[in-house]
């Protein structure tokens, strides 16, 4: 066997890692929690690897190809690792480690931690497979797969609030899951089986109503992950019940997951023409300039913290969806690098979220007031996340935020700006009063001298999303780093190459 | 081509002989189990040895007699039938296994074992029926041989749901003997052809009145609405028998004569120009909804198991109904996936009962701890009537969506997935009570049922799995159903 084909065996390898990972939680756990750690977090970092071996020839050579399975005669599972997937999977399988890392410190000892780790592995090797999935038919079954499996993630601390949730969230799942599945078929009818392409599979020679209901279909199925309002009921309620190893994944990841599926569709099922010819796209973009206002006021309005960052991430994910709707490269190139700076960012302020709970039993933004001189290490990493959220530069968000703006002059859509411009601001009004009450608030009974900052597997998540989001502002333009990445993506959406 | 075979006259005759040996034995019941178990697995060996056969595209035929000249019984094994009698045989070998460990104890155990042979005997009876005459035979003694497993318990209302069983059934039955001599007298013969029988000059009122009457008659045991009073009285039956009456034989038996009708009698070019076929589908279609709203209701676990087996049996006769090829495969795969799903959820439940005396829906919280494996086979065929891709279920939903769309009836694959969502809301609780609910007893050891129970649930389980992923495995019976369709719809 040559290098070659052992190469084209990655991708499978990269799913199936974490997902024996996740089986082997329940005999790792008999053993205890050391040897869990060092076994999970060999095979996470593993993981992490392979999806960054993978990088150099998304970037180059033309897509990896790995038939897996004949589902039915006429339909192959098969995975493809072009520079998109490669994007998503890096991105994800970073975020997992770091995640895995904070839980060994942040989850309580006791309580049914073998369920927790086991699905959560699962789930990474499920996500992967969304990330490398090469047809429709594929991203389907790895979407609903992990969907599903995140329930008992969702529902961990089993308190009457998170069970509420977790009904919440199952059953949004479940009709958007349904939607999707409609969309799969309307296509599946429409064009047969056929594997991700730029430029899309379907054309307009077809009937334009199917085509619309198709469209709709999608948009509705993975709107209710990436949170697109007025899909958004579970995000607000679901991100405070679960606990913050986890949120931090829903909101980085998990929800991306849905602008994933979304740019697929729009770019690799439909194409641009065809998008543009049916005429969506405006109200797609209505719709998410709506979705981005009126959640960040929303936020402003939140007092509990985890809750304002999920309003956040609503706001945050519509950027992505309002820049696929202008149908222009530059704004498409900045879409993508914005779903993985943002992963990182909200990644980080969860951590902060649950750091703040665990060690000082604080949930809300009212309470934080002089907080940064009992958690300095902490307080310092919000404070970065935050100012990168809102896009102060040189952070990863600034980056994110700049090549929106440019892009969305290019595309010729100056009152896109605007959204973006109320967007950042709103953004400013519900972080920064967290940060200055951090910072320089007064602490009302608590004497200054008790200190408990994070320790452990949660100090070292924290400072490593926290180096993450500083090195991707800085060296954005780092071949590999995510704007490569993303330039190679859109260049084929576009038809450059 | 046609191949004169014995072996297709050795099939059912089989279990019959088993049957017979087992009244003749009595009370010997080591002899007994060896018996029944063996006859199982001999008449599986013999349909498999069929499969490659009738895969490469041989029809086994027999004649036993005539006694008219163009009716008389004759056996005739093309790929349908081969599809019926493998899942039916496949599924008896399990239910032969879990029935020895489930019936340890009870009563009339002579009775009760002669007489699930004789079912099964009739039941392959059916599927290699070559006109429509044997099958009414065989389909007649079906009823007639279930009646005293269904009143097994002799309790009055065991009695008096027996009694339900046969005023529908037989009532059913008087229907068919009505269409088949309308057949004889339209078409002048009864022998089932892949292009239908029935001339189309025949008038639409002699056509009308056919259709009507075959469909009612089989619709009876295929439990359409509102048909289907008989299936949830026959609840009371103890837990084989119900698997017997769901999955491997009688609704099945009802819902293969559809199929025979639809594709066979009529043929698609015909009923497509008549037009009946779209009545048809939508009362498949209020039936799939209806029963999934009543069994959302129900708190007994196998009532609700009744009322989903009547919802997901309308899945087939809706295949059925809308006459295009893709929609004709999902029906006839869905003859496999639905039964090794129900059957997994049957022996459930009776695993359950047995081992916890527990059989509604609400005392079920954190079962899932002290039966874990018996509960991760439900989970699995949960998730696959749900249509959660990789499961079996899947399959059916796939390819009756795009038969659907094929038909140019869009709406039908909006039907397909509210159905799944109703699906999902009434299996999932259960899903959720047994492994994120805490038990009453918190310190509840695991204690699952015995082997002999627990093993037939987890092959029924491991099969849901199989079938979702592996259909191109020659042996599964995924490529016979396309066979099948093949030769009915030209796919």
């Amino acid at each position: 066997m040559n290098t070659h084909d052992v190469m084209n065996f990655l991708p499978l390898l990269a799913i199936l890692l974490p997902a024996m990972g996740g089986a082997l939680a329940v005999p790792l756990e008999r053993r205890g929690a050391r040897w869990r750690n060092t076994v999970l977090g060999a095979i996470s970092i593993a993981t992490c690897l392979l999806t960054v071996a993978l990088l150099p020839g998304a970037l180059h050579a033309v897509p990896l190809e790995l038939p897996l399975l004949q589902l039915t005669p006429q339909v192959w599972l098969h995975l493809r690792v072009d520079a998109l997937g490669a994007l998503f999977a890096t991105t994800l399988s970073l975020l997992f480690l770091l995640a895995l890392v904070y839980a060994a410190a942040y989850l309580p000892r006791h309580g049914r931690l073998a369920r927790y780790y086991g699905f959560l592995m699962l789930c990474q090797g499920l996500m992967l497979g969304v990330a490398y999935a090469g047809n429709l038919l594929t991203l389907l079954v790895f979407y609903e797969l992990f969907s599903l499996l995140t329930y008992p993630l969702v529902i961990h601390d089993e308190t009457p609030e998170a069970m509420r949730a977790g009904l919440k969230y199952i059953v949004y799942i479940l009709v958007g899951g349904s939607a999707v599945l409609l969309g799969v078929i309307v296509s599946f009818y429409l064009a047969g089986d056929q594997p991700f392409a730029p430029g899309g599979m379907l054309d307009a020679g077809m009937d334009p109503a199917l085509l619309r209901l198709a469209f709709w279909c999608f948009i509705g199925g993975f709107g209710v992950k990436a949170a697109l309002m007025p899909l958004h009921g579970w995000v607000p309620d679901v991100h405070p019940a679960a606990p913050a190893s986890f949120s931090a994944l829903l909101s980085g990841v998990m929800v991306a997951a849905g602008c994933f599926g979304i740019l697929r569709v729009v770019f690799e099922v439909f194409g641009v023409e065809l998008t543009r010819s049916l005429g969506v796209a405006p109200w797609l973009a209505a719709i998410a300039s709506v979705s981005v206002l009126l959640a960040a006021v929303l936020a402003v309005g939140e007092d509990d913290l985890k809750r304002r960052l999920a309003w956040s991430t609503i706001s945050q994910m519509a950027y992505v969806l309002l820049a696929v709707s202008l149908l222009a490269p530059a704004v498409t190139v900045a879409a993508l690098v914005h779903i993985s700076h943002h992963a990182f960012l909200k990644g980080a302020l969860f951590f902060c979220a649950g750091a703040f709970a665990r060690h000082a039993g604080i949930r809300r933004v009212s309470e934080l007031d002089g907080i940064g001189r009992r958690m300095p290490v902490t307080t310092a990493v919000f404070v970065i996340a935050a100012l990168g959220l809102v896009g102060v530069p040189p952070l990863s968000g600034f980056v994110s935020k700049w090549l929106l703006g440019i892009g969305i002059l290019e595309a010729g859509a100056p009152w896109a700006l605007v959204v973006l411009l109320g967007g950042a601001l709103l953004a400013a009004m519900y972080l920064l009063p967290a940060v200055w009450r951090a910072c320089f608030g007064a602490p009302l009974e608590v004497p200054v001298t008790a200190r408990s900052d994070a320790r452990g597997g949660m100090r070292f998540a924290l400072l490593a999303a926290a180096a993450v989001t500083v090195l991707l502002g800085l060296a954005a333009a780092l071949p590999g780093l995510p704007l490569s990445l993303a330039r190679r993506a859109v260049g084929a959406f576009f038809g450059a190459g | 081509m046609d191949v004169i075979d014995l072996r297709i006259l050795l099939a059912p005759a089989i279990s019959f002989g088993c049957a017979v040996l087992i009244f003749l034995l009595g009370a010997r019941a080591r002899w007994r189990r060896v018996l029944a178990l063996g006859a199982a697995v001999t008449k599986f060996i013999v349909i498999l040895s069929l499969l490659p056969g009738s895969l490469a595209g041989k029809v086994y035929v027999f004649e036993v007699l005539e006694f008219l000249p163009g009716v008389g019984i004759s056996f005739r094994a093309d790929a349908l039938g081969m599809f019926f009698a493998l899942v039916s045989s496949t599924l008896w070998v399990l239910t032969t296994v879990y029935a020895i460990g489930y019936m340890k104890g009870r009563h009339a155990r002579v009775r009760f074992f002669g007489f699930f042979a004789l079912c099964v005997s009739t039941t392959v009876g059916i599927a290699f029926a070559a006109n429509l005459l044997t099958l009414f035979l065989f389909y007649e003694m079906l009823t007639i041989c279930t009646y005293p497993l269904v009143v097994h318990d002799e309790t009055p209302e065991a009695l008096r749901a027996g009694r339900k069983y046969l005023a529908y059934t037989l009532l059913g039955g008087a229907a068919l003997l009505l269409g088949m001599i309308l057949v004889q007298s339209l078409a002048g013969t009864l022998s089932f052809s892949h292009a239908g029988v029935l001339p189309a000059e025949a008038g639409s009122g002699a056509l009308l009145a056919t259709f009507v009457t075959l469909i009612g008659g089989f619709g009876v045991k295929a439990a359409i609405m509102p048909l289907h009073g008989w299936l949830p009285a026959a609840m009371v039956a103890p837990t084989p028998v119900s698997a017997l009456l769901h999955a491997v034989a009688v609704v099945k038996a009802g819902v293969f004569g559809i199929l025979r009708v639809v594709h066979n009698i009529f043929g698609v070019d015909l009923l497509a120009q008549l037009g009946y076929a779209s009545w048809l589908a939508w009362v498949a279609a209020f039936t799939i909804v209806a029963a999934s709203l009543i069994a959302l209701a129900q708190d007994n676990l196998k009532r609700r198991l009744a009322y989903s087996t009547i919802s997901q049996l309308s899945y087939i006769v809706l295949g059925a109904a809308l006459l295009t090829p893709f929609a004709a495969l999902a029906a006839v795969v869905h003859i496999a996936n639905q039964a090794f799903a129900k059957i997994t959820m049957f022996f459930v439940a009776g695993a359950i009962e047995r081992s916890t005396g527990k059989t509604q829906v609400h005392q079920l919280a954190g079962i899932g701890r002290t039966m874990p494996w018996t509960m991760a086979a439900f989970t699995i065929a949960a998730l696959s009537f749900i249509g959660v891709p990789l499961f079996a279920g899947f399959v059916t939903k796939w390819y009756l969506s795009l038969g659907a769309l094929q038909a140019g009836a869009w709406w039908f694959v909006l039907l397909m997935i509210l159905s799944a969502l109703l699906n999902a809301a009434y299996w999932l609780p259960i899903v959720y009570l047994a492994w994120f609910r805490t038990p009453a007893a918190e310190s509840a050891p695991i204690h699952e049922a015995e082997a002999l129970l627990l093993a037939p649930i987890l092959v029924a389980a491991a099969y849901v799995l199989l079938l979702g992923i592996s259909m191109q495995v020659s042996w599964l019976p995924f490529s016979l159903a396309q066979a099948a369709v093949r030769f009915v719809a030209g796919l």
